[in-house]
């Protein structure tokens, strides 16, 4: 129907042009329809989880009782759970350190260096992010336990626990870390570093006064991710922690023994927590580029 | 390569060797004794038979592999009456229907944030990502309130009137993994595909348009080609790790739905088989390097960064 | 940041200040903090409870190389073997545990026949329960006959639920199936053509089953919100709905036999504080804290003598149980061929 414009008169083409808003604007209204349910399918399930988090009755809607914070309170004077948390905080920031130790300086060689098989170590950057968390806790489960543990003195070390623990987030977190920077990386004019160098600056000083100063946000950024992703992280927890708890795995036992008002309390200040390291990260940078997306072309 | 002029100085800083080896050095160290190491590990372990005491007996075999599949070759039918490819097999339709109903959503959204910009873009995306970076667990969690006879879902309707008896769909189940899995793993669909719908510039669509091209005719041989990287990654990075889905489908199947992870799961904590696990766990990894291979074709590795 | 986080954990991982330090792994109502204390007093050392929720974990954990972390594991008594075949647990002390004499005697005669090798005995029975199958009375006759033809009655299709284990689950199905006779002896030996019945009976239920259940508070709540009218569960849930006054949940014996569970404590052979560890364990089976351990879990203790220290009511609900009874239960037992049932289990779930 649209096909024939060559010979319309201009009546018709008026006709079109209104068919045409009138369409524009119903597609918009619907294009703009379903962005609002998906918004809605997005919350839903989370709203009604931080109400029933103040609400008495604290397992289902109905039949409503009435508003409380017991559930908080119980929730944060509840000893292993508030041991859970700082176990998480804890393995979260070490694990996060090394990931972004590692992944700076990584991210300086994919964006700086010129070096056979530099697709493949990308590649092999990415790849932590990729493999399935059953896969990879299982794989170093089995490696730490069957293999590193029968080492003699030093074996010990990799009997699952904290420090397994840690080797396994640190290993996770790393892609996001180098993602992220290498993305500032590539959009970083290297001009600047040969004109400071050009004025007199040693290697050292161009990087602590120019180089890290732009890259710094995103550095910044990158610590965040490693750090949320280990905090958030349960199955790869679940086989490398050995008996210690960290928050998600002291939740899911307490999902799977039913522990429903402790359970919506804790959920719901981790929404809160997150929104706002979030909000942090996405004011470092742009989130959206280093979430989706390669570095720019 | 600037570096390589300074021929009088000799530290390790300052050659082009020494800084790669600096930068690319303990990242690769690292991943190789902590990724590399443990995954050739794995495969090795999935070749071996294990003792009573858990110990590995240093002599190939295919037994594991035997047990997984039926006897037969894989034409055969008896091949695929295992559990563990039948819970392969389900998981695989899992999967590819959480990635269909992923893409359905996300594209119409992706496609509205590309065209918009400004502050609208950043509350939208501040919206969507918001639930997408809150605990993976916290997210199963909350569908399960939602679901089950007695969750929100039936009964509210049930409240309202709408139904008189709890309805089945609402009830635990693959329908209930199938939403659950969407709801989780939807935004890296959604980033994906804005990554590379952002990228279109529309005023080639207009230009189509003007030109007379009908709607769904612009929509095939405009939009979907410039997406089709986005479209490849966002259904990697949704299709991989539903696959490997274990807190969902155990939350929300009550029990009667066994995915591969579950599978795998159980064997490694109830009996501690890590052949059995390591073997299983190789069907995940296969397909991932088969998706990632044909993902090749189509598109670059820069363009599957990543998620 | 980071070293100081390390650093600290490591620190943790020292133990106590002075007194021995006893690491136990078990399930959460050890950790009861008046029984603690009191043991803490008794025994003169610290105690160090991680809760764990499952035997299998315990075992897998101590099995990964954390038995040198603890001193005791209490997981259910079919996991014993398995850590004496392990090579995990260490002999028990007789000198030490003053309080074994008082045990039911048939607790006696499982230890004797489930945890002895060699002449050496490697667990102490803590406390008990049973599995069998409760009902909604509101909407199933307490008159019926007891027998586990209940769970596979598609009258009640769609409103039954099954535990979610393979081993309690398809001990059911096998008793329903009247496969008695494979739970004699020292393990349950189902041969493969019985496991092949179970399995194909286990299909077919499926279809009529709200769910598999495994976790107690679950089983409960799901029960409470009326999700089911009948299921496989221990008793001690029921017993734990009746004193939050809820009185139509009844627990059946179902004719076929109920599968008893007792803990059981075991001490880690890689233990350098195991006499301590003993007189811990022997603690937990004190008529005292014996009746405060039936208590918190609401399952009695292996020593009768606890039921001084329990009201007349508790008696009745928990603490007193007609040794007869006992006497016509299963007990737990290890299980030959289980990767035979666990493939078999398998094939049920993903049917």
């Amino acid at each position: 129907m649209a096909t024939n414009t060559e010979n319309t008169t201009d009546v018709t083409t008026v006709e079109r042009f209104f068919d045409h808003r009138t369409r524009e604007r119903w597609l918009r209204r619907g294009l703009y329809g379903i962005a609002g349910l998906l918004l809605v399918f997005l919350w839903i399930p989370l709203a009604v989880m931080v109400f029933l988090s103040v609400a008495q009755n604290a397992s289902t809607l109905f039949p409503f009782e009435g508003f409380t914070l017991q559930h908080y309170a119980a929730t944060f004077s509840d000893p292993g759970l508030m041991m859970a948390l700082f176990n998480s905080a804890q393995v979260a920031t070490v694990a996060a350190c090394i990931a972004t130790v590692l992944g700076v300086l990584a991210s300086f060689a994919l964006a700086r260096r010129e070096f056979p098989l530099k697709s493949a170590f990308r590649t092999f950057g990415i790849l932590p992010m990729i493999v399935p968390g059953v896969v990879l806790g299982i794989a170093l489960l089995i490696y730490f336990r069957t293999l590193l543990s029968a080492i003699p003195v030093v074996g010990d070390l990799f009997v699952p626990g904290f420090l397994t623990l840690v080797l396994t987030h640190s290993v996770y977190g790393f892609p996001f870390v180098l993602l992220i920077v290498s993305a500032r990386l590539y959009t970083f004019d290297e001009q600047l570093e040969e004109a400071a160098r050009d004025l007199g600056a040693s290697p050292l000083e161009t990087f602590r006064d120019v180089t890290l100063p732009i890259i710094a946000p995103a550095v910044g950024a990158g610590f965040l991710f490693a750090w949320i992703r280990s905090f958030e992280d349960f199955i790869r927890a679940f086989f490398t922690k050995g008996t210690m708890d960290v928050l998600t795995t002291a939740m899911f036992s307490m999902i799977k023994y039913g522990a429903a008002p402790k359970m919506n309390a804790i959920s719901a200040f981790i929404v809160l927590v997150i929104a706002i390291l979030l909000a942090v990260a996405m004011n470092l940078g742009n989130v959206t580029q280093y979430v989706a997306g390669g570095p720019d072309e | 390569m600037a570096a390589s002029t300074d021929t009088n100085n000799r530290s390790l800083l300052r050659t082009a060797r020494g800084k790669l080896a600096l930068t690319a050095g303990p990242s690769t160290i690292w991943l190789g004794l902590l990724l590399l190491a443990p995954l050739t590990f794995m495969v090795t372990v999935s070749f071996m038979n294990i003792n009573e005491a858990y110990n590995i007996v240093w002599q190939p075999s295919l037994d594991n592999y035997g047990q997984l599949t039926g006897p037969g070759l894989p034409w055969e039918s008896s091949f695929w009456n295992t559990a563990f490819m039948e819970s392969l097999l389900l998981s695989y339709v899992i999967a590819i229907v959480t990635t269909v109903m992923c893409f359905s959503l996300a594209f119409p959204l992706a496609y509205l944030l590309a065209r918009k910009g400004g502050r609208v873009f950043k509350i939208v995306i501040f919206l969507v990502l918001l639930p997408f970076f809150t605990m993976y667990l916290v997210r199963a969690y909350s569908w399960l309130l939602m679901f089950g006879p007695n969750g929100v879902l039936n009964a509210t309707l049930l409240k309202l009137g709408m139904i008189s008896e709890p309805l089945a769909v609402f009830n635990f189940g693959v329908p209930a993994i199938i939403v659950g899995l969407t709801h989780a793993y939807f935004p890296y669909m959604l980033l994906s595909l804005y990554a590379s719908l952002d990228g279109i510039d529309f005023s080639l669509v207009e230009a189509a348009r003007d030109l007379g091209a009908s709607r769904p005719a612009v929509l095939k041989d405009v939009i979907l080609p410039l997406a089709l990287p986005g479209i490849i990654s966002g259904s990697l990075f949704v299709f991989v790790p539903s696959l490997g889905a274990f807190i969902t489908p155990r939350f929300l199947g009550q029990g009667k739905v066994l995915m591969i992870g579950q599978l795998i799961e159980e064997r490694i904590n109830s009996l501690y088989a890590i052949g059995y696990g390591s073997a299983g766990s190789m069907f995940i990894v296969l397909t991932i390097v088969v998706a990632f291979a044909l993902a090749f074709r189509y598109v670059d590795v820069d363009e599957l960064g990543g998620v | 940041m980071g070293l100081t986080g390390t650093a600290g954990c490591l620190g943790g991982l020292g133990g106590g200040s002075g007194s021995q330090t006893i690491n136990i792994l078990t399930w959460e109502e050890y950790a009861d903090p008046d029984i603690k204390s009191r043991i803490e007093d008794e025994v003169g050392v610290t105690l160090e409870i991680t809760k764990s929720t499952s035997s299998s974990k315990m075992f897998s954990s101590w099995n990964s190389g954390q038995n040198e972390q603890y001193d005791i594991a209490i997981p259910n008594n079919n996991y014993v073997p398995k850590m004496m075949d392990a090579d995990l647990a260490a002999p028990v002390n007789e000198d030490v545990m003053t309080n074994s004499g008082d045990i039911y005697e048939v607790f006696k005669g499982f230890q004797e026949s489930q945890f002895t090798s060699g002449g050496n005995t490697y667990g102490v029975p803590i406390r008990f329960g049973w599995y069998g199958y409760s009902y909604d009375s509101r909407e199933i006759s307490e008159d019926h006959e007891q027998s586990y033809d209940m769970l596979f009655n598609d009258e009640y299709s769609g409103n039954i639920i099954m535990y979610d284990n393979h081993f309690k689950a398809m001990s059911g199905a096998a008793l329903y199936l009247g496969y008695r006779d494979a739970f004699e002896g020292s393990s349950v030996s189902l041969s493969e053509d019985q496991i092949e019945e179970v399995k194909n009976t286990m299909i077919d239920q499926k279809d009529m089953l709200q769910g598999y259940i495994a976790a107690d508070p679950t089983y409960i709540k799901q029960f409470n919100q009326g999700n089911f009218v009948i299921g496989q569960s221990g008793r001690n849930e029921i017993v734990e709905m009746w004193s939050n006054g809820k009185s139509w949940p009844k627990m059946a014996a179902p004719k076929e036999g109920s599968l008893a569970w007792f803990e059981s404590a075991v001490v880690s052979k890689a233990s350098d504080n195991k006499e301590a560890a003993w007189k811990v364990i022997n603690e937990y089976i004190s008529p005292q804290n014996g009746a405060s351990l039936a208590k918190t879990g609401y399952s009695p203790s292996v020593n009768p003598k606890t039921q001084e220290h329990l009201s007349d009511e508790q008696n009745e609900m928990f603490g007193a149980i007609d040794p007869s009874q006992l006497e016509s239960m299963i007990p737990f037992k290890s299980v030959e061929n289980e990767d035979a049932w666990l493939t078999a289990w398998e094939e049920i779930k993903s049917a």
